[in-house]
């Protein structure tokens, strides 16, 4: 039985006996070879729920519109830590969520009417395959993680260069951003009401088009999600002018692990490594 | 006639320690570097990396935020949380392009003027031998 006939079954069966109102996943997408989500609220529209290699969407961002209605959804092991880094924040509520979970074999680069057997840059260094929370798992979960040295390797490279090198580099990426804020809009973990980029009044960044405010957007868009990113990536897939926004939030990854040996989402109850202090401890860094 | 490079450092003071600090500084009439430009903020806890960015995008070239000792906040725990933020903080600014040595964390209290006026002279110091930050980007956009 492949994985996306048996999601469908234990949809059918939760929509019909009623303990949700909505399952949340996967369908095909109209150019006949992506995925786009689907909204199942029907038994017959259960019919058209799928998985394979080319869901590549977090879904658990959809769950913030839906918090007080009982919802069955679809994840994949990254958008299953953004479910726990939600329940963390107190965003969502466990008791209304029926998750089901798939153990992912990676998500392949897709585009527009093509789709390639080569997987993601995320997915090549995943370290983790199966859903850390779920009700109901699909997919079989591999025996052991795989251990990725090389995790950071592009990090550290960065990291090797000049600092005068960093900042030609970063200066390029951003001079390249159109404020679209699609990488926002993807996150699961940016979900303010008022985002600090849109406040007027003090105008933390001008509307005007300016590499410079970009750079204040793009800098503390990561930083806001520093110790919370939950490492799906979707934000530097939807990027519409390719600023590898990875680079900056695996930056954070690392040292969030180093500083406080934290891992988001891994876990709803641990607290966010800035939500909580220890008197003890020391940062040789600020003296 | 070239004008001479004059560090400009923006700096964020918690009223409770660090700001009494530099009021003593002043009282004791030592000197210290007229580069800084003091900001004065509730606890450094306040400090949200949001202002040190904008600080830098705005022409600084230091940013210096001081607070109480820890241990000894006003609020009893702003600068333990201030301190895991501006640990992160600093390698991630170094990791964009911006020298850590243009940003510093300190420690000093309300009868610490004469570490006030050292910890500004030092900074101040060094930010002169860094040099001009180099702002391309604001290059014509004013």
């Amino acid at each position: 039985m492949d994985l996306g006939e048996q999601i469908r079954n234990k949809a059918k069966e939760l929509i019909e006996i009623e303990t949700v109102d909505c399952v949340i996943g996967y369908e095909r997408a109209t150019d006949g070879v992506g995925a786009r989500p689907l909204f199942a609220y029907k038994p017959e529209e259960v019919d058209r729920l799928i998985f394979d290699q080319t869901c590549t969407h977090n879904l658990a961002k959809y769950l913030l519109n839906r918090k007080d209605k009982a919802t069955a959804i679809v994840v994949k092991p990254c958008d299953s830590r953004a479910i726990n880094l939600l329940l963390n924040e107190s965003q969502i509520q466990r008791d209304k969520l029926f998750i089901i979970g798939v153990a992912c074999p990676g998500i392949t680069k897709t585009g527009l009417n093509n789709t390639s057997e080569e997987l993601q840059a995320a997915c090549q260094i995943c370290q983790q395959h199966t859903p850390v929370i779920y009700d109901f798992l699909v997919g079989e979960p591999p025996a052991s993680e795989p251990d990725i040295a090389e995790a950071y390797a592009d990090v550290a490279a960065m990291e090797g260069q000049s600092a005068e090198e960093r900042r030609a580099f970063w200066e390029e990426q951003f001079s390249r951003c159109i404020r679209c804020y699609a990488c926002r809009q993807v996150c699961p973990g940016c979900y303010c009401t008022e985002c600090f980029v849109e406040r007027l009044d003090p105008l933390w960044v001008g509307i005007r088009i300016a590499p410079e405010e970009n750079e204040v957007w793009n800098t503390i868009r990561a930083f806001h999600l520093a110790g919370r990113c939950i490492a799906c990536n979707e934000c530097e897939r939807v990027c519409p002018v390719n600023i590898p926004l990875s680079l900056l939030n695996r930056k954070l990854e690392e040292e969030v692990r180093e500083l406080f040996n934290f891992q988001a989402g891994m876990d709803a109850e641990t607290p966010a490594p800035f939500a909580t202090y220890k008197k003890e401890e020391v940062f040789p860094e600020i003296g | 006639m070239a004008i001479e490079y004059q560090p400009k450092i923006v700096g964020f003071l918690c009223n409770w320690c660090s700001y009494a600090g530099a009021d003593v500084a002043g009282t004791s009439r030592i000197c210290y570097p007229p580069n800084i430009r003091i900001i004065r903020v509730p606890c450094s806890g306040r400090i949200d990396p949001l202002l040190v960015v904008k600080s830098f995008q705005q022409g600084a070239d230091g940013v210096l935020i001081a607070g109480c000792h820890p241990g000894d906040c006003h609020y009893t725990e702003g600068n333990y949380y201030a301190r895991r933020r501006l640990a992160l903080l600093r390698p991630f600014l170094e990791y964009i392009g911006i020298e850590k040595e243009r940003f510093r964390v300190e420690w000093v209290s309300a009868s610490e003027g004469k570490k006030w006026a050292q910890v500004v002279s030092s900074f101040t110091d060094e930010l002169y031998k860094l040099g001009p930050r180099e702002m391309t980007l604001a290059k014509g956009t004013g």
